[in-house]
Order: C-alpha cells, then sequence, then structure tokens
C-alpha cells in the first residue's frame, strides 16, 4: 500500500528494564510518564489514538483490557482509536504499525504507543511463566512437548551450523557485541561487557544455545509518540519517519507448516515490501542503523541473510567479519537488541523505534552514536518466527 | 494516623494456599468427541496408529489434523495412517524453565523435529541423551498414556531411537 499522509515518530521513553520491584500498572505508568517527558509540547490532552502493546497480561498480571486501564493511567481521554495489539514477540512493532495507518488515513493526528510486560513473577512462578511461553506455539501439538522458545531456536542454531557451517564461535560474537552495546544503554537489563569466551563459557540452556545466546525475561515498558507531519513539524525538527512496512506469514504456524528451520523467507517478503515502499533497492548500502529481534544470538546471523545484509549462509561469516558493528557496513544493535537489554515483550518493538529516532536526533546515550544515521530499521519475529514485521523509518519524509 | 485497632480486632479474609492442578492448564487436550472435532485422529492414536486428514477435494495432506483444509477451503476430510518411523531433522534438549504440569517429568530431555515424510512434528525423542544423537538419526514413534487432572482416556505420541 501506499500510506496517503507522512507519519513521524517524534520520541519517546522507557522505564528501566529488567527484574523490577513493580507491577504491570507502575510500569505503564512509568513508561507513560517517561514519554511525555522526552517530548515537550505533547501531553495526555493532546493524544487522540492509544494503542498498547502486551503480549500476556492475562497470564502474567491477571489483567485483561488493558488498553482502556493505560488510558485512564495516563489521564489520556480517547476521542479516535484505542486497542491493545498482541503479536506475541512483535506486538510493539504491531501496535507502531496500527498508530501509523490511522494517522496515514486521516483517522487522527497524534497517537501514544505503549508496550508494556511485566515478566519477572518470582522464581517459584517461573514454571507458570514458562506455561505462557509455550502457549505461543501451537499448544496442542507443540507446546505440549515443553517447546518454550530455547529448544525451539536451538533448532534454527543447529540446522545452521549443519547446512551453512556456521560456528559456536560466530554466535558468540553476536552476543558479545550486543551484550557489549547495551553496556552504553542506560536502561537496559544486562550492562557488563562479555566477551565472545564468555559467552561460550556460559551454562548449556539448550544446546547448542548457552545461557548468553538467550535474551532475558524482562519487565519494562516503553512509549512512543507518533504524529502527522503538521503536527510533528510544532514539536520537533528531526523525527523518524515511517517510509515502509511489512509483515509476512506464510501460513505457517505449527512445526509442519513452517518453511524452513535454517531461515526465515518470511522475513524477507516483509522486509522486502517494506523496502520497495521506501525505495530502497540495496539494504546494505542504504540502511544505517538496524534493529533486529536478536531473541537468540543465531535470529541475528539468520537476519543478516533474510533482511539483504548477507547472502544466504553467510551470516556468520558477516559478523565475523564486523560488518554489523557500531563502526561497520550496518550498525546492527546499537541499543544492545534483546540479548543487551532484555525483552519486555510488548515493548521491545517500541523501544527498537525509539532507538532509531534518538539515533537520528543524536540523543543516543554516551558512546553508541553511529555516523551520520539517516535510513533505519526495525525487525521482529514473534511465535514461532512464523511471523515477520519490518518497519524502516528515515530522518527524512519522503 | 491514630491507631484505633489492632490486628487481633480485623476481620481476617482467607485465600486458598494450594489448588488442585486445573484442567484448563494441563497441556494435554480433551480428546473426545463431545469436546473436539478431531477426536478421530486421537481415536486412531489410542487403537495405535497415528493418523492425519487428507482432502478427498484437493488431496492436501495436513498436520495438524484439521476439520477445513486450509489449502481449499473443502471440509470433506478422511484421515489416513502417517508412517511410524522417521527421520530425527533437528533436536535440542529442555534442561530447565519447564512449563506448569511439566515439573514433575525428567530432565534435561530431548525435544525434536521429526520428519516422517508427508509431514514433519515436533515430538519428544525418549531414551537418549543429546550428545547420542546426530540429525538424520531413525526414530520410532511410540504411543503414551496420559495421566491427568481428567477421568478421560487420553493418549499422546513421542518417539525414541530406533
Amino acid at each position: 500500500m501506499t500510506a496517503t499522509r507522512n507519519v513521524a515518530i517524534v520520541g519517546g521513553g522507557q522505564t528501566t528494564w529488567g527484574e523490577r520491584d513493580a507491577t504491570w500498572k507502575d510500569l505503564a505508568q512509568e513508561g507513560g510518564k517517561a514519554t511525555f517527558d522526552a517530548v515537550p509540547g505533547v501531553g495526555p490532552d493532546d493524544v487522540e489514538g492509544l494503542f498498547v502493546g502486551a503480549v500476556q497480561p492475562e497470564r502474567f498480571a491477571n489483567q485483561t483490557h488493558v488498553a482502556p486501564l493505560v488510558a485512564e493511567l495516563l489521564g489520556i481521554e480517547v476521542t479516535e482509536m484505542i486497542a491493545r495489539t498482541e503479536l506475541a514477540c512483535a506486538s510493539g512493532q504491531a501496535a507502531l504499525r496500527y498508530a501509523w495507518l490511522a494517522i496515514a488515513a486521516g483517522q487522527l493526528d497524534v497517537a501514544l504507543v505503549l508496550g508494556v510486560e511485566k515478566m519477572n513473577l518470582g522464581r517459584e512462578h517461573m514454571p507458570e511463566v514458562q506455561s505462557s511461553m509455550a502457549n505461543v506455539l501451537d499448544r496442542e501439538f507443540d507446546g505440549v512437548n515443553g517447546l518454550a522458545a530455547p529448544p525451539f531456536f536451538a533448532w534454527y542454531a543447529q540446522r545452521h551450523m549443519h547446512e551453512f557451517g556456521t560456528t559456536r564461535e560466530q554466535l558468540s560474537l553476536v552476543a558479545a557485541k550486543n551484550k557489549t552495546n547495551a553496556s552504553r544503554t542506560d536502561f537496559a537489563q544486562f550492562q557488563s561487557t562479555v566477551d565472545p569466551d564468555e559467552v561460550t563459557d556460559s551454562p548449556e540452556i539448550a544446546p547448542p544455545l548457552h545461557l548468553y545466546d538467550c535474551s532475558g525475561i524482562t519487565d519494562g515498558a516503553a512509549g512512543a509518540i507518533l504524529m502527522s507531519e503538521e503536527k510533528a513539524r510544532e514539536v520537533t525538527d528531526t523525527a523518524a519517519w515511517i517510509t515502509g512496512s511489512g509483515q509476512s506469514t506464510m501460513a505457517g504456524n505449527s512445526i509442519n507448516n513452517l518453511p524452513s528451520f535454517s531461515g526465515w523467507p518470511q522475513a524477507r517478503e516483509a522486509s522486502q515490501n517494506a523496502y520497495d515502499q521506501a525505495g530502497i533497492d540495496d539494504p546494505l548500502a542504504e540502511i544505517d542503523v538496524a534493529e533486529v529481534h536478536d531473541c537468540f544470538s543465531i535470529s541475528e546471523i539468520i537476519e543478516y541473510e533474510e533482511l539483504g545484509f548477507a547472502e544466504r549462509g553467510e551470516g556468520g561469516q558477516f559478523i565475523e567479519d564486523g560488518r554489523s558493528h557500531l563502526d561497520g557496513d550496518v550498525a546492527v544493535n546499537p541499543r544492545g537488541g534483546l540479548l543487551g537489554c532484555g525483552h519486555p515483550l510488548g515493548a521491545t518493538g517500541v523501544s527498537q523505534a525509539l532507538e532509531i529516532t534518538q539515533q537520528f536526533q543524536g540523543d543516543v546515550t554516551n558512546d553508541r552514536q553511529v555516523d551520520d544515521a539517516a535510513t533505519g530499521l526495525i525487525h521482529n519475529l514473534s511465535g514461532s518466527g512464523s511471523v515477520h514485521s519490518v518497519m524502516v523509518l528515515d530522518r527524512d519524509p519522503q | 494516623m491514630t491507631d484505633t485497632s489492632t490486628d487481633d480486632e480485623r476481620e481476617q479474609v482467607s485465600v486458598p494456599s494450594e489448588i488442585e492442578f486445573p484442567r484448563l492448564l494441563d497441556f494435554y487436550d480433551l480428546q473426545t468427541a463431545d469436546q473436539t472435532q478431531i477426536h478421530e485422529f486421537y481415536d486412531n492414536l489410542r487403537a495405535g496408529q497415528l493418523t492425519t486428514t487428507r482432502c478427498t477435494d484437493c488431496e492436501a495432506i495436513h498436520f495438524p489434523p484439521r476439520i477445513v483444509c486450509p489449502e481449499c477451503t473443502g471440509d470433506a476430510l478422511e484421515y489416513v495412517d502417517l508412517p511410524h518411523d522417521g527421520e530425527l531433522f533437528a533436536f535440542s534438549a529442555v534442561r530447565g524453565g519447564l512449563p506448569l504440569g511439566l515439573r514433575e517429568h525428567e530432565v534435561p530431555y530431548v525435544v525434536g523435529v521429526v520428519d516422517l515424510g508427508p509431514v514433519r512434528l515436533s515430538g519428544r525423542i525418549d531414551d537418549a541423551a543429546y550428545s547420542d544423537l546426530e540429525i538424520g538419526d531413525s526414530v520410532s514413534l511410540k504411543i503414551v498414556d496420559i495421566d491427568g487432572p481428567t477421568d478421560e482416556d487420553r493418549v499422546f505420541y513421542r518417539f525414541e531411537p530406533q
């Protein structure tokens, strides 16, 4: 499709991420405040549409119908559109996409997108949390096998190694890069620099994946303000303009119906659609900064390939050559990714979009600024990798 | 604040500290005709045969079994036998972080993708350690009885090395 009006992400904010002494409602309030504090000139009274990304508040916080709850907590009287989005790990990007389309279509001018997840309920409740994660797959035939995320993504690591010769060391290089990037991100769950040997030496979780190959279980929220061009010009000179957005499933969700166990053709299709809309011909040359869904180290290696940065099977070599580092051909996960920042499911996509926005605005903390960042993307996969979502952002509207 | 009451005077509200494992959190679905329209799959499995649905209009074979063909939206489906022997396509091991209701099971256990030819499915691989296995190993289906929080007789399938 072609969007009819230009839409900008003008800014936003997030809570501290990690194991938080806070409820779901606390996190929603903190995230909302951080967002309004970060965008002078926009307050709750300006918001016409509210989109809340939240995956499992029913299971993690025993709460449903959460979008109106957030409206009340933040004093927002929605006049145009309100919804909660659930698309597992891509729920935050799904919320961004709804807000973008609502503004592009002329339904509203100002939207708040807030992603919130409360996941740490105490060690004694870990079986309940893992039970909820296994529900993301087809519960009757796949979840029933105790199939939470780590063994599922371990299959992809095993198959990628088997088919393409990807190495254990290459997986470790991804995790070390992202965790080290996160040491420069003040809200991140994991703030220690990590070297590749420490990844390889960390405890085995689901072979061949080790602890540091896996993203965390994280409490957190992230919010972003989206505006029509007319409104955006009133509050900021620099924003992230949404120039393309794609999603793809291939009618596969159960194990038998997934198109690949070493790749994600859905990511290729979703990104190609987004690139076509944004007028991008050569993603490696044209994308400066990418926030991609590194739920596990292997995920990022496959994403280099499917997003068009590397040839199929050469994702391992891509990290080995340092091409995804901050000063590489494309800076991948300067924020620290899911591996470093943690992964509060509904908040992740929103936080990725904020990172790109702040990279454009020259407003990232400390030492993770990508030189002259002008074009970026965010990517999320969800569930069994059955859906891939890609959004292209640009410093200039097109 | 003035202290006008003590704990002794307060009425106590009790919530239970334990409940029986709720059937709705049990991972194994109910399998009979009054619960699911794919009960024939479970009936066949209970009788010792893994089956799935095949569309009599477009001949597509599905897994999991369906009541509507996702290829042609036809609903004239028949159950066909699946092979019980297949190849290990991918596998890993679950070492911890078990879902609710599975915490009593022995860990680590192997969980993999088994290629049966017409379909690929996920399954637990019993009687094998991760380090014993390789991609391409031959595995065979086994059927297990499920003893859980329902009076219904339930079954499911697993695999084991040949």
